[in-house]
């Protein structure tokens, strides 16, 4: 693991010792750059704001917890285990929530369980779809992210039930 | 998504108003306020890592990045759009390498750069599908979690989840070709 952190100074050091080589202002660039934080996050809030409401709500009403019973049968069909079933819910909308439920699966059924490298498995190979969405297609006007998010979210599906079938296969 | 909204709030909304009303304004705020922590943090990777961007960016490093990766990435998203292509190579890079405080500003600017437009909307729609898969060459925070709960073997999910995210990155390309073929044809 120490190499890996080694990986991000030296990447800072290489860009900007290159860039003042060719006589970038480093100090006003990196200002510039992060002068379009506030803007680029004006813009962001309302949409992250509106799907984290609605997240909160679709816990908060016990819905979530339903469809997780209803769609466990459908996840055993495809190797999922019924264990799995609420991460694999929740990860298209919050990484930090699918992240303490991934670490709670792991302390609870032990790190070298099936149960334990599934749920890794299906952590690491999804994403924050509704998330993504919210922030990648906040400046899109009148466009329609509904197809794109139609088609990430079946094929972070297929991950998490490819996930589980290489932990049993590997 | 307008309808999707509107259809998971109302369920939620009816399904809470039966259960326990109490709990519903407060569910709410909840959620906005996650969002507002969720910004600030935002705010401070987001500054370090677009102040990177633009140092890279003015010292000419995008530009090389999307000259090397250019056979790739121009065809895969059909776009000749030379800046959106820089950030859409720091974009895939930075998630390959597990920096996603890098890689979300670069998607973001690229999906800017991209435009308006039948083909800008093809490239968004396979940016946002390939940025989905999360294909990680290291799935750090797994591994790190698993080694930290005294595993035997950390390292042995490597393989299932880098194999499973491969699978679903290409099935998501497929599906985003199919998809926009298939309209075009419809639309004649």
């Amino acid at each position: 693991m120490k190499w890996l952190a080694l990986l991000l100074p030296l990447l800072f050091l290489a860009v900007f010792v290159f860039a003042a080589a060719r006589r970038v202002k480093v100090y006003d660039s990196f200002a510039g750059g992060a002068a379009g934080v506030l803007p680029l996050l004006r813009s962001l809030f309302p949409y992250i704001a509106a799907v984290l409401v609605l997240a909160s709500l679709f816990e908060a009403s016990g819905l979530s917890a339903r469809l997780c019973a209803a769609v466990s049968p459908l996840f055993g069909a495809l190797g999922i285990p019924a264990e799995i079933a609420p991460l694999v819910l929740v990860k298209p909308f919050s990484g930090s929530g699918s992240l303490s439920l991934l670490s709670r699966l792991c302390s609870q059924y032990g790190a070298d369980s099936y149960i334990a490298r599934c749920a890794c498995a299906v952590y690491a190979s999804g994403e924050t779809v509704f998330y993504l969405s919210a922030v990648y297609f906040a400046s899109a006007e009148g466009k329609r992210p509904f197809l794109p998010v139609a088609v990430a979210l079946a094929s972070n599906l297929a991950a998490a039930a490819l996930g589980c079938l290489f932990c049993r296969l590997l | 998504m307008n309808a999707l909204f509107l259809v998971l709030f109302v369920c939620c909304a009816l399904a809470l108003a039966f259960a326990e009303p109490a709990a519903f304004l407060p569910a709410l705020l909840a959620g906005a306020k996650d969002a507002v922590t969720l910004c600030l943090s935002l705010a401070a990777v987001y500054a370090v890592w677009l102040g990177f961007l633009k140092v890279a960016e003015d010292a000419g490093v995008l530009r090389g990045m999307a000259k090397c990766m250019k056979p790739l990435t121009a065809r895969l998203f059909r776009t000749r759009n030379e800046r959106a292509l820089g950030h859409i190579a720091v974009n895939l890079s930075a998630n390959f390498l597990g920096m996603g405080g890098a890689a979300t500003p670069a998607g973001i600017s690229a999906m800017r750069l991209l435009g308006q437009g039948e083909r800008a909307e093809y490239a968004r729609a396979m940016l946002f599908v390939v940025n989905c898969a999360g294909l990680q060459l290291f799935p750090v925070t797994a591994v790190a979690l698993r080694a930290e709960l005294g595993s035997a073997a950390p390292f042995d999910i490597v393989l299932p989840a880098v194999l499973a995210s491969l699978c679903s990155l290409l099935l998501g390309m497929a599906l985003v070709r199919v998809a926009f073929a298939v309209r075009a044809k419809v639309r004649g």
